[in-house]
């Protein structure tokens, strides 16, 4: 009887130890996962720190978000927490709402989550681009179009597509894979490398084959930042045809449009 | 399914138990040579030793892998809605399973069946949609117009058609220029400036302190001798050159209408360097318009000093410049020629011995 009474007590200490390991290894491990802190984890915070210490902070992640950007790669919630939010990890929240925040107002970007699990941001224009206008000074990076080439064929053929046919329409485009491209050097690392690390593909293997295959998908990034009824558009002016003329794919143009807004 | 719907079409019934069920059967004397347990076998009829004919085998084979390997190249072709090779390709396995007696064959018409179906299914996915189907070939050539291909020539076959014409430079540029428009990129980031490389300089900056203390000492002490020895040059210079002035003015003065002969008032035969040092001396002279130097009627130099009224600032009309060279033989030669016994400008030294 006693015994089990000190197991249930041990039992219980060990519980209240476990807890107190667990937010000490939260702490540690260089992932830092932000379990929510309490509220009054987040008062002290705030009374620990001055206005102008966080107002500085928000302005590091702004800086920190825009730099790692430039190369179009996804960041990550753990990258930011490490290397800039640091010691304010309580105040995680709050930075971010404010950054978000200043993101839309003073830049006309948004700080958009491609991946509630792992917590990856991306950074997508609030601005949409004026048809008549141009979106900038600098010649087009021939990148975009060969992006663009590998997007449609996906979207227009139902949202999976086999390698292959990938390969073999950039080859009528004169885009060899085999070969050193002029624009683009070596075009299949640029494809199932770059444009999928910067998540605008996804190159994902199909099971069961032999030999191995792998099929081509709209990334996550693609997802938020490419429109896909202005392809849709661009490809019915190509083809000199209406775009409703294809109704499947126009219907799942227009849906993901409306859920967008 | 449709192995039972190919037999059926062949209209060989017998054959299509045994072959259906003997396949099982049949891999056990696959492994023999032998015939003779053939006749043991499942399929109790048409069952020859020429079934088992190696080469006739090996063909079949190669045949087949020939319909798999084409069937693998063209694959776009075989999907393409405007043609029927695919039925083809199954006519001709069908001419060739006819002569598939055992399992290895009949594993590779399996093989080419599960091609040919998943082609059949994505040939009918095409079909299935509503609306427009899409082409990726027929895509790839309006992009080619689009990013400006000019045709050279006309092709009937449209396969080729994108392998002709010449495709501008800026053919990729063209498109992406346009391709933007569909996308809502956030426009990088970069300094407008460029940006310092953060790296702290403390290395560069201990060395500097280090440098920095021994060279303020050096300083220090620099002005003082250096103005000592400053002042002594000068003062010697100036005051030889003045010395030379007033020789020169009071032998004029002794005799303003005989002219000085320049070799006689410079050079002085006991010493060569004193004779280089009153050239030396006497050019400032001349370069400061205190003296000058004119020919005489025998072409030879003479030295006179400028009257005080005479020295005009702006007199640069009336200057030339020369070089003077002199060598100890031309020193000697002059002494000699000249007859000049004593030196007409004092040494110093003596100088101070007169006074």
């Amino acid at each position: 009887m006693s015994q089990r009474k000190r197991v249930a007590a041990v039992g219980s200490q060990t519980k209240h130890f476990r807890r107190s390991q667990q937010v000490v290894l939260d702490e540690d491990d260089g992932d830092m996962s932000l379990t929510q802190p309490t509220s009054s984890q987040v008062q002290k915070a705030r009374e620990n720190f001055t206005p102008v210490q966080v107002d500085r902070k928000v302005a590091e992640v702004v800086q920190f978000i825009l730099i790692k950007d430039q190369k179009k790669i996804p960041i990550r919630r753990a990258d930011i927490a490490k290397h800039v939010i640091k010691e304010y990890k309580a105040l995680y929240q709050d930075i971010m709402k404010r950054a978000d925040r200043t993101f839309e107002q003073v830049f006309g970007l948004k700080l958009v989550e491609i991946d509630s699990k792992n917590h990856i941001y991306i950074l997508v224009n609030k601005l949409q681009p004026v048809p008549g206008e141009p979106i900038s000074m600098c010649p087009g990076n021939p990148k975009t179009g060969l992006l663009f080439v590998i997007l449609s064929i996906i979207f227009m053929k139902g949202g999976t597509v086999k390698e292959n046919v990938v390969w073999n329409t950039l080859k009528k485009l004169r885009v060899d894979v085999g070969e050193k491209h002029e624009d683009f050097g070596d075009v299949k690392k640029v494809i199932i490398d770059e444009f999928v690390r910067q998540k605008y593909l996804e190159y994902v293997r199909i099971p069961h084959t032999d030999p191995l295959e792998f099929e081509f998908r709209w990334g996550q990034r693609a997802e938020k930042e490419v429109s896909k009824m202005k392809v849709l558009e661009f490809i019915g002016e190509l083809h000199n045809q209406e775009p409703q003329s294809w109704t499947q794919q126009y219907r799942e143009a227009t849906s993901v449009e409306t859920s967008q807004r | 399914m449709s192995d039972s719907r190919r037999r059926v079409s062949r209209g060989s019934q017998e054959e299509s138990a045994s072959h259906a069920n003997g396949m099982g059967g049949r891999s056990r004397p696959d492994r023999a040579a032998d015939t003779g347990d053939e006749d043991d076998g499942a399929g109790p009829s048409g069952i020859h030793e020429e079934d088992d004919d190696p080469a006739r085998r090996r063909e079949i084979r190669s045949q087949y892998r020939d319909l798999i390997n084409s069937v693998q190249q063209n694959r776009e072709d075989m999907l393409n809605p405007a043609n029927n090779k695919l039925i083809d390709v199954l006519e001709e396995a069908n001419k060739l399973f006819a002569n598939v007696r055992q399992a290895r064959e009949a594993a590779l018409d399996a093989q080419l069946l599960v091609l040919a179906t998943d082609l059949g299914r994505e040939k009918a996915s095409q079909l299935h949609a509503e609306g427009s189907s899409f082409d990726p070939s027929a895509f790839a050539e309006h992009l080619l117009s689009f990013m400006g291909l000019n045709r050279l020539e006309e092709e009937e076959d449209d396969q080729d058609g994108c392998l002709y014409g010449y495709l501008p430079p800026d053919a990729w540029q063209r498109l992406s220029k346009r391709a933007e428009y569909c996308f809502r990129t956030a426009p990088s980031f970069h300094y407008m400036l460029g940006s310092f490389l953060a790296e702290p300089p403390p290395p560069r900056q201990r060395v500097e302190r280090q440098r920095k203390a021994p060279s303020k000492e050096a300083k220090r002490m620099m002005p003082t001798q250096l103005k000592k020895m400053e002042e002594s040059h000068q003062e010697a210079t100036e005051k030889e050159v003045e010395r030379i002035l007033g020789c020169l003015q009071s032998y004029y003065s002794d005799d303003p209408q005989s002219p000085i002969s320049y070799y006689e008032f410079v050079v002085d035969p006991a010493s060569f360097s004193r004779t280089v040092e009153n050239i030396f001396h006497t050019s400032f002279l001349i370069r400061d318009g205190l003296a000058r130097i004119y020919l005489d009627d025998s072409k030879l130099p003479c030295i006179a000093p400028v009257e005080e009224g005479e020295v005009e600032p702006g007199g640069a009309a009336a200057r030339h410049q020369c070089v003077i060279s002199v060598s100890p033989a031309s020193w000697r030669e002059i002494i000699e020629a000249f007859e000049i016994k004593e030196a007409l400008i004092p040494t110093p030294k003596t100088l101070t011995q007169e006074n």
